[in-house]
């Protein structure tokens, strides 16, 4: 569901909003549930982009990107002018998205590392959840493969913990898996509920988290 | 003068069972500690020196040294597995802390310098701390108090407690509850799947807060005079205040939306399963107190019982004996005449009527 604040939002996240229209939006945020999700998604995922660490790229993209500019630059139609930042919008399944490749993103450092030093070549976390997160059609698609990889790396560097540890992160993530599950039959039953979505959304970004921070853990102590 | 330093610092506590050493630090220099089994123990103290103690074993051994400006304690063993090694550490009050182990507790009492705290079988227990504090325990739970800045607290399958925190507050756990008393700040995140989340403390104008749970009950305090739009949901629980509220707008009976004030924070409530109760500060005070007194009291009789076993003898069987014989045999006798008189009439009367008409009776 979306109405015609939904797409203000990010304006009012980065304070673009004047002071008339501000007032509006909150007056409306008060009494729209659905907004106030996605404004809580928003911000979340602002503040995780803003914890993430600068890292130089690998090559300069600044060619390609001065390219795909100058191209749009010329398709503009007449009533838009060139300068003009341009607005984006985000549905609540982009933002659950972005809040969990966020997730990946930042934490997978460490994971990446030990998964370099495999002897067979295996996909990167930097190249292949960005790939199939092009590819998956849902945001619980895309999250569901992050997990599986997270997962397959887990059981290849578990060897590295002892075994009372491995014990303890199969029942915590067996707890977070029926979480899962509740949350994926209630919205069976309900698909469009904003609340299972985030809810959904939430558990899914625990286990994301738990892998990674003991596939990090394992890193360490390989 | 750090060089000369670096090279007198560079000690092996080994082979003793046990050993003490004591050095000067330069000012700002922060502690590095990775104790792989037993406790890591550190102190505050108002002097600019830092006292390593540690408890080694036979075969275990601690190594001091100082690397740039990081003091650097590590333990080890000289052979074979890993040591069971407990170290107990003095530092500046405003010195940073690294501790890591991985059977480890850990504990901090009296610093006001950033803390970083990693175990993963382990307890981790801080009293203290300012600017980032982040404490991350697997299988333990983690306590924290007095702290303020930034703070980041993880368990998985445990509780994790935090009380007199000021500032931004990020709590996480997978199994266990979470609770948050004596809370002052305008950010809080915190959220677990099997458990409890508890919240009392301030609801600052422009705040955010959001607790969450999947399999347990959300309460939290909302001070009277607080602005605050509450967005509260659960799947399969009820929503409930112990005061008056006025509610924006509601999608069923579980999701609403409740506008306080100008109600300029924002507060998001969600458990899949479990209660949600806004209450009032004073109340969720005195639940926690009652919760602690409970608590004590358990662990006082389990401390009797524990004293009960130790001194187990027939003397004191017999003293048991005789004491509740006395106390439970009026009770008995009250509670059972009424039942086995009326039985054994009906027995007796039956037994006197075979009596009185068997042929055996009537011949004699």
């Amino acid at each position: 569901m979306n109405d015609q604040w939904t797409n203000r939002l990010s304006e009012y996240v980065d304070g673009e909003l004047d002071s008339t229209e501000r007032a509006t939006l909150e007056a409306h945020l008060a009494t729209c549930g659905h907004c106030y999700a996605t404004l809580g998604e928003l911000r979340q995922v602002v503040a995780r982009a803003q914890s993430l660490s600068n890292s130089e790229p690998e090559s300069d993209l600044w060619p390609d990107i001065h390219a795909r500019l100058t191209q749009d630059a010329a398709r503009l139609t007449p009533g838009r002018r060139p300068g003009v930042s341009r607005r984006f919008s985000f549905s609540v399944p982009q933002l659950l998205a972005a809040s969990i490749a966020l997730v990946l993103l930042s934490g997978g450092g460490a994971w990446l590392a030990l998964e370099s030093r495999q002897s067979t070549p295996a996909p990167t976390v930097a190249s292949a959840p960005r790939t199939r997160i092009t590819r998956e059609a849902t945001w619980t698609g895309r999250t569901d493969v992050a997990i599986a990889d997270l997962q397959t790396a887990l059981t290849q560097n578990e060897s590295r913990l002892d075994t009372a540890t491995v014990r303890i992160v199969r029942q915590n993530l067996a707890i977070i898996d029926r979480a899962i599950a509740d949350a994926r039959i209630a919205l069976q039953k309900d698909p469009g509920n904003a609340y299972l979505n985030l809810h959904l959304a939430n558990t899914m970004r625990r286990k994301v988290e738990l892998l990674r921070r003991v596939n990090d853990m394992a890193a360490a102590r390989s | 003068m750090f060089a000369t330093l670096a090279a007198a610092m560079l000690v092996a506590l080994a082979p003793q069972r046990q050993s003490d050493t004591t050095f000067a630090v330069p000012a700002g220099a922060s502690l590095s500690v990775n104790n792989f089994g037993g406790g890591i123990i550190v102190h505050g103290w108002s002097e600019n020196r830092v006292k390593v103690h540690g408890e080694t074993g036979r075969r275990g051994r601690v190594e001091v040294s100082l690397v740039g400006n990081t003091v650097v304690i590590k333990t080890g063993s000289r052979e074979g597995a890993p040591s069971v090694i407990d170290l107990e550490i003095t530092v500046p009050q405003t010195m940073a802390l690294t501790l890591s182990g991985t059977y480890a507790d850990i504990t901090v009492d009296g610093v006001q310098g950033a803390i970083s705290a990693e175990t993963v079988n382990g307890e981790i227990d801080v009293r203290g701390g300012k600017g980032i504090v982040t404490l991350h325990s697997i299988q333990g739970g983690v306590t924290l108090a007095d702290a303020s800045g930034r703070i980041e607290v993880n368990s998985v399958n445990e509780d994790v407690e935090l009380s007199n925190i000021t500032g931004e507050i990020k709590v996480e756990t997978t199994n266990g509850e979470v609770s948050l008393t004596g809370i002052k700040s305008s950010s809080v995140d915190a959220g677990t799947i099997n458990g409890d989340v508890l919240y009392e403390g301030t609801v600052t104008d422009g705040g955010s807060y959001s607790l969450g749970s999947h399999n347990g009950d959300i309460t939290v305090s909302v001070p009277e005079g607080a602005n605050v739009t509450i967005t509260a949901a659960t799947a399969n629980g009820d929503i409930d205040a112990s005061f008056p509220l006025p509610m924006t707008s509601g999608v069923g009976k579980h999701r609403k939306t409740f506008k306080i004030g100008s109600g300029s924070a924002r507060m998001e409530l969600e458990s899949f399963q479990g209660d949600i109760e806004l209450r009032r500060p004073q109340e969720l005070r005195d639940r926690v107190d009652r919760k602690h007194r409970d608590h004590d009291e358990h662990e006082n009789d389990n401390d009797n019982s524990t004293r009960f076993n130790l001194h187990f003898n027939l003397n004191n069987v017999a003293t048991y004996a005789a004491r509740y014989a006395k106390a439970y045999a009026p009770k008995y006798a009250q509670a059972y005449a009424p039942v086995y008189a009326r039985s054994y009439a009906r027995a007796y009367s039956r037994g006197y009527r075979h009596l009185q008409t068997s042929p055996d009776t009537t011949s004699h």
